[in-house]
């Protein structure tokens, strides 16, 4: 059982096996220097094998456990220090101790995960026999510590980028005779666009955003932006809603200094109607079956520009065939113009049989080259008659 | 990006220089706070340099147009390439940044 929740305390570290990485390596750097050791490594301890996260002077990033130092002090809650290996029962025999690479010294501060379970070991390995002082020993639990907040902060923003993921729509909606998809294809863990879509008051609301910015502080703000424009909604009809949405969310946009872009969408499933706000976002726009385009300005700011502002909405009919379009500015980053952009989103949902594949379709373009900046899309096809 | 201010009569320019993204915008922020505070209610940020602005950049100027707005001025926008009218164009915010063709033209008669 012990051993169950270290092993699962280490996978969700979602650490083993992963590249260098300069914040871990600067520790060992600097421990390096601080002990005089020619050798100190971030070791974990896995189910099968002791695994390096970053070392200087090791010949090796993996070791079998019964060769293992740190799997000792594993099971410690404090510093294990070996002043001379050879005069240790439990390593003289150790192939490290009596080859190459010739251990004598070994100390090692145990590394927990943030639920407190030990999943291996900063150490600091010696040719010559040595003991740590006190302050020594001081020092490499302060070492520990920076190592532990290294692990812990990839493990946190997994969560937070699970969390988010969530956050989006899980299932199309209840919305006969249209076919729904979203697409997020955030440029790091975390961004700070997002769709959303639920019943309104008067209709089915389709909501895509972009907060200012990326990673973890956008998707704070998304997150918040996501919930107040959610309650506005459900009572209030397009443009009022948005209006009451950005009010509240004033204060917090001008504190943060973001703002956020956007476009509304509301949907009569009856009768085709959508009333939409633009906020500040300028991407939504209607693909025609005959190649035309309408393109839905309503000429609003961005939330967070000017405060009291007021939005007004616009109004189109989403005939038979055609389809709502609502997209991120960072789709603009993967073409040329955005003419070329606009080109291939129509060639797109020509060649689509449904709006998944018409994403899939622009989620392959953009996915070829580097992501620059997060690319969020909606799309609304309305059947048509048969 | 590379920053420089110059005094014309009635403003305050502020030249860009590079590309204003995320890793500049903080320092145009709070260098057009500083101009604000310093008496330059009136600022026109030349974008002449600039080829590239992103949502953090706009975000600067955003926060730039209310600073100077609530110290009873304005700001205005000069030598804004293609992709940065596109950009406020696409965000409505050239209702609010007006763009002029230069520091010449976004100064006269204010």
């Amino acid at each position: 059982m012990r051993e169950q929740q270290h092993w699962q305390a280490l996978r969700d570290l979602h650490v083993l096996d992963t590249p260098p990485e300069e914040r871990f390596d600067r520790v060992v750097r600097l421990a390096r220097k601080l002990f005089d050791v020619p050798m100190v490594g971030v070791n974990l301890v896995a189910e099968d094998r002791q695994w390096t996260k970053a070392e200087v002077g090791f010949s090796s990033r993996e070791l079998s456990l019964e060769e293992s130092f740190c799997r000792h002090t594993l099971v410690r809650s404090e510093a294990m220090v070996v002043p001379d290996a050879r005069l240790d029962e439990r390593f003289a025999d150790n192939r490290l101790v009596t080859d190459e690479p010739g251990v004598r010294f070994y100390a090692g501060q145990p590394l927990r995960a943030p639920n407190g379970q030990r999943v291996g070991a900063l150490c600091l390995l010696d040719h010559t026999p040595r003991e740590l002082s006190p302050d020594e020993l001081d020092l490499l639990r302060d070492l520990g510590s920076w190592v532990e907040k290294e692990l812990a902060i990839d493990e946190e923003l997994l969560r937070a980028q699970r969390v988010s993921r969530q956050l989006l729509p899980r299932r199309a909606p209840d919305a006969p005779g249209y076919d729904v998809a979203g697409l997020a294809l955030p440029a790091r863990e975390l961004g700070g666009d997002f769709y959303d879509w639920y019943e309104a008051r008067g209709g089915l609301q389709l909501v895509l955003a972009d907060v200012m910015g990326k990673g973890l502080p956008a998707a704070i703000i998304g997150a918040g932006v996501r919930a107040v424009l959610r309650g506005a909604s459900r009572f209030n009809l397009l443009p009022e809603a948005v209006i009451r949405a950005a009010a509240s969310l004033e204060e917090d946009l001008e504190e943060t200094g973001s703002f956020v872009t956007g476009f509304v969408a509301r949907l009569d499933r009856g009768t085709g109607t959508v009333d939409y706000v633009d906020v500040g976002h300028g991407l939504g726009m209607v693909l025609q079956p005959d190649g035309g385009v309408r393109r839905l300005r309503a000429g609003g700011l961005p939330m967070g520009t000017l405060p009291g502002d007021v939005w007004e909405s616009g109004r189109t009919v989403l005939a038979p065939g055609e389809a709502l379009v609502m997209a991120s500015d960072g789709l603009l980053d993967y073409f040329d113009t955005p003419a070329d952009a606009l080109r291939a989103t129509q060639e797109a949902n020509a060649s689509a049989a449904d709006s998944t594949e018409l994403l899939d379709v622009l989620a392959s373009l953009v996915r070829g080259s580097a992501p620059a900046d997060d690319v969020t899309a909606v799309v609304v096809r309305r059947e048509a008659r048969p | 990006m590379e920053f420089s201010t110059s005094e014309q009569p009635g403003a305050v320019v502020v030249h860009c220089r590079g590309r204003l993204n995320m890793v500049a915008a903080p320092r145009l922020k709070e260098l057009l706070s500083s101009t604000v505070e310093s008496g330059g209610q009136r600022v026109v940020v030349d974008l002449t340099g600039t080829d590239f602005v992103d949502s953090s950049g706009l975000g600067a100027l955003v926060g730039g147009l209310k600073r100077c707005r609530q110290a009873g001025g304005d700001l205005r926008i000069a030598g804004a390439g293609q992709q940065v009218l596109t950009v406020l164009s696409l965000t409505n915010l050239d209702r609010v940044l007006r763009p002029y063709a230069d520091v010449a033209a976004a100064v006269d008669g204010w």
